[in-house]
């Protein structure tokens, strides 16, 4: 189990490194908690945001993109480009592209999209961690 | 590759569990614990849903 040592709040807040775990963390999923040394929850975010965006893309899920024409779509964009890596190497992974003809495409744009959402909450929390706003070390 | 819709489920529950365990628990027992009911919690309410459609897809 990590612990973070002692220390008042201001010397705790430190915004450069949040921002830098945060963005980390978006690129490729888990990185940012990697940098904060949360090597557990690096790997467990990495494989969870992982299996969702990579199976949804073997399945011919959906990739959005910003060009949108509905609100729904751009929500979609919203959701997938969260996933980070997973966002711009879609057409590489998903190679035979999208087929939501079939159940199993709609059901991969519903896993890419989720693996998207996922890892902008892990974002969110390695932005957090960053900050040292935490009052009890995670593993 | 395809999956059907139950084992699309199961994958979803699983990652989603365990990704919420780790957000939202700080010890591991309380993470494990969480991720576990979470995960029965989420295909019990999926067959559950299930049963309810049922009569309305004939």
């Amino acid at each position: 189990m990590e612990t973070e040592p002692a220390a008042t709040t201001a010397e705790r807040l430190n915004p450069l490194l949040a921002v830098v775990a945060a963005a980390a963390a978006w690129l490729v999923p888990g990185l940012g908690h990697l940098l904060l040394r949360r090597w557990i929850k690096a790997l467990v975010y990495f494989l969870a945001v992982a299996s969702l965006a990579v199976t949804g893309l073997l399945m011919r899920g959906n990739i959005f993109h910003s060009n949108g024409a509905d609100a729904f779509e751009m929500l979609g964009y919203a959701a997938d480009i969260g996933s980070g890596v997973f966002y711009f190497l879609a057409e590489r992974i998903g190679a035979a592209g999208p087929d939501v003809s079939h159940a199993a495409g709609d059901y991969g744009t519903r896993l890419i999209a989720t693996a998207g959402v996922l890892n902008i909450l892990c974002v969110l929390e390695a932005f957090e961690i960053g900050l040292r706003r935490r009052e009890r070390g995670g593993s | 590759m395809t999956l059907n819709h139950f084992q699309t489920l199961m994958l979803f529950a699983l990652a989603v569990s365990l990704a919420f365990a780790f957000l939202s628990k700080h010890t591991m027992r309380e993470q494990l614990r969480y991720a576990v009911w979470s995960f029965l919690g989420f295909l019990v309410v999926a067959i559950g849903i299930g049963w309810l459609m049922y009569p309305f897809s004939r």
